[in-house]
């Protein structure tokens, strides 16, 4: 397993800038998601790490050895690809087999390796399909055992789920990560999903316009963003208007008080509006904002709906059996959860 | 109504391409006077007879192990030519795509008289033997199957995602000539087939290189044998053109038993 180090990576393609000062640590073992909406930069910073584009400025540095010039099958990476890029004329066995066959590693090995690999990934029964015989899941699912055949010293997936179906993504990623934490595998793992990156990784890296915006874990990221747009990106948010006393600093949000922070290393001092999740808001007797429903949508464990409230439309998340009946233009009040964690200031 | 008007294209193409055969066949095959060729008189008269007398000649197999040599080398030639190109510009310049295009289209462009004259008169100076051999003819084959080989081989690559392919290979510590072997040539079958066999009946129904070079293939003796013997030569005509159509259906149908499909830009 290897650490590695993206320094001061620069990318351009033609006059638009893919990359700027990218700096990125993955710990040894350690599983990093790289987030952010199409065109960010997240799929150059793997293909930079891969091998596949070499970067205008910066460095690649695995295991404190400079790799930036080194070709991609010199690296000793194993890729997952969003399309599977699984070999049309080879079963699902050979495709296993395959890195280990170049490496010329002596058959009966190759044979018990790809057998451990094939269980551990449940495609046993599947091992002589061929590429066209099988089921999406099954197909990533040989991807992934043919990347991690060689023992890579760093793993590559690149929207490994992106072309599944919801129900295949989520056992898939559950199944990803199960195998990512038995083997131990440095891994860096690229998705615009912000749920797969939440579920998967140690720590998140949230990308806009080719800088890293913010690198936490996940809990870190949702709860305390650094900027709005990572306090966007990263699930819904409601962004309401927030008064501070100046004399005590307390601080009170739809006509009740609230526990502010800041958004990142931002004094919320001077803040006038706050960033609140759906589920940091509450239907309440007491104090509150009055407001009116706009609409109502049931998602199973949690109710959600739209708020008409001080000029706003917001959208709250209700625990099933949290309240009564609700229904499209009612009058209610609307309060911050005092129980829910703070909110972040979202301007100065 | 969509249904109706398909229907009626397809029939007006069948039409189109069957008459000309049909009369072909009849002209060939049947021994009666070609006045009196109409349709009460269809099923009458069907004889061998002209087609057997032109087996019987042993030009037509010399000049068949010709044409045959020279659709073999040809096909060769353009594949070991043009499969690096091809795989090279998918896979480390596709922006030279367009380009290269165009550069294989030159050959269509310029009149096979031109090319001829141009080439005949170079090498008559530089290398007098050159033209001598039926195997001059090769180069001339290969730049004019070019077109139609480039795309089909383009069309393959594209088909199969040959650059992600080439870059799990890679990732996986195979060099680029292994990849090229073990993954990106075996997925390409399709597609090398499919200009194996454009080119080949290409090079069996060449005409005007073999003519203007005076060399003896196996269309210019066609011409000439049809001008001694009209029934043999058109017979002989109409069974290359059913052997050439017979054995690129059985390429396609091998292949596809093998699950190998021929995709409309790569056929």
């Amino acid at each position: 397993m290897a650490s590695v180090h993206l320094a001061g990576i620069r990318k351009t393609f033609g006059s638009s800038v893919a990359l700027e000062s990218l700096d990125l640590e993955i710990a040894s073992g350690e599983m990093v998601c790289l987030l952010g909406p199409s065109g960010c930069g997240k799929t150059t910073a793997l293909r930079i790490l891969a091998g596949f584009e070499r970067p205008d400025a910066g460095r690649v540095v695995v295991e404190g050895t400079d790799i930036t010039e080194l070709p991609p099958q010199k690296r000793g990476f194993g890729m997952v690809f969003q399309d599977y890029s699984l070999f049309p004329n080879l079963t699902a066995r050979d495709n296993v087999e395959f890195g280990l066959s170049i490496r010329k590693v002596d058959k009966a090995k190759r044979a018990a390796s790809v057998d451990r690999l094939m269980e551990i990934t449940r495609l046993t029964e599947h091992a002589a399909k061929y590429p066209h015989q099988m089921s999406g899941g099954q197909k990533q699912r040989v991807a992934l055992a043919r990347a991690l055949a060689t023992e890579p010293r760093v793993l590559l997936l690149d929207e490994p789920l992106s072309a599944l179906d919801a129900k295949v993504r989520e056992s898939l990623r559950v199944e990803i990560r199960r195998i990512q934490q038995e083997t131990g595998v440095t891994t860096l793992f690229v998705t615009h999903d912000q749920h797969e990156a939440m579920a998967v990784a140690d720590r998140v890296g949230v990308m806009e316009e080719g800088r890293l915006v913010q690198i936490d874990p996940p809990q870190v990221i949702y709860s305390r963003p650094a900027t709005p747009f990572v306090a966007q990106f990263v699930g819904t948010v409601n962004t309401l208007a927030a008064q501070r006393d100046p004399s005590t600093g307390a601080w009170s949000v739809l006509g009740a008080p609230a526990e502010v922070v800041g958004m990142g290393q931002v004094d919320p001092a001077g803040a006038s509006s706050v960033v609140v999740r759906p589920e940091q808001l509450q239907l309440t007797g007491g104090h509150g904002s009055p407001g009116t429903i706009t609409s109502v949508s049931f998602l199973g464990a949690i109710t959600r709906v739209g708020i008409q409230v001080e000029g706003a439309e917001v959208v709250a998340d209700l625990m099933a059996g949290s309240v009564g009946t609700v229904a499209v233009g009612d009058r209610v009040t609307v309060a911050v959860r005092t129980d829910a964690g703070p909110v972040v200031a979202a301007t100065r | 109504m969509s249904k109706f008007l398909r229907g009626l294209f397809l029939a007006v193409i069948a039409l189109y391409f069957i008459g000309p055969q049909l009369a072909m066949a009849r002209f060939a095959f049947q021994s009666i006077p070609t006045p009196l060729l109409t349709w009460d008189r269809i099923f009458e008269g069907w004889s061998l007879k002209a087609l057997i007398t032109a087996f019987g000649k042993p030009e037509l197999w010399a000049v068949t192990r010709t044409s045959l040599m020279l659709a073999v080398l040809t096909t060769l030639v353009v594949l070991a030519l043009l499969v690096p190109v091809a795989v090279a510009v998918e896979i480390k310049a596709p922006k030279l795509k367009p380009w290269i295009t165009g550069v294989t289209l030159i050959p269509w462009v310029v009149p096979p008289i031109a090319l001829v004259v141009g080439v005949a008169g170079t090498f008559r100076n530089v290398w007098p033997g050159y033209l001598v051999s039926p195997l001059a003819m090769v180069p001339f084959y290969a730049l004019w199957a070019m077109p139609f080989t480039y795309r089909s081989l383009d069309a393959g690559l594209r088909a199969i995602n040959a650059r992600t392919l080439y870059e799990a290979g890679v990732s996986l510590g195979a060099s680029p000539g292994t990849v090229l072997r073990r993954v990106l040539v075996p997925n390409l079958v399709a597609a090398v087939f499919a200009s194996a066999g454009l080119t080949v009946a290409l090079v069996l129904g060449e005409f005007a290189f073999a003519s203007l070079l005076l060399k003896e293939t196996l269309p210019t003796y066609l011409a000439s044998y049809q001008l001694s013997s009209p029934k043999g030569g058109m017979a002989l005509a109409f069974v290359v053109m059913i052997l050439t159509a017979l054995a690129l259906h059985f390429v396609v149908r091998m292949l596809a038993k093998r699950g190998v499909e021929f995709t409309p830009g790569g056929m």
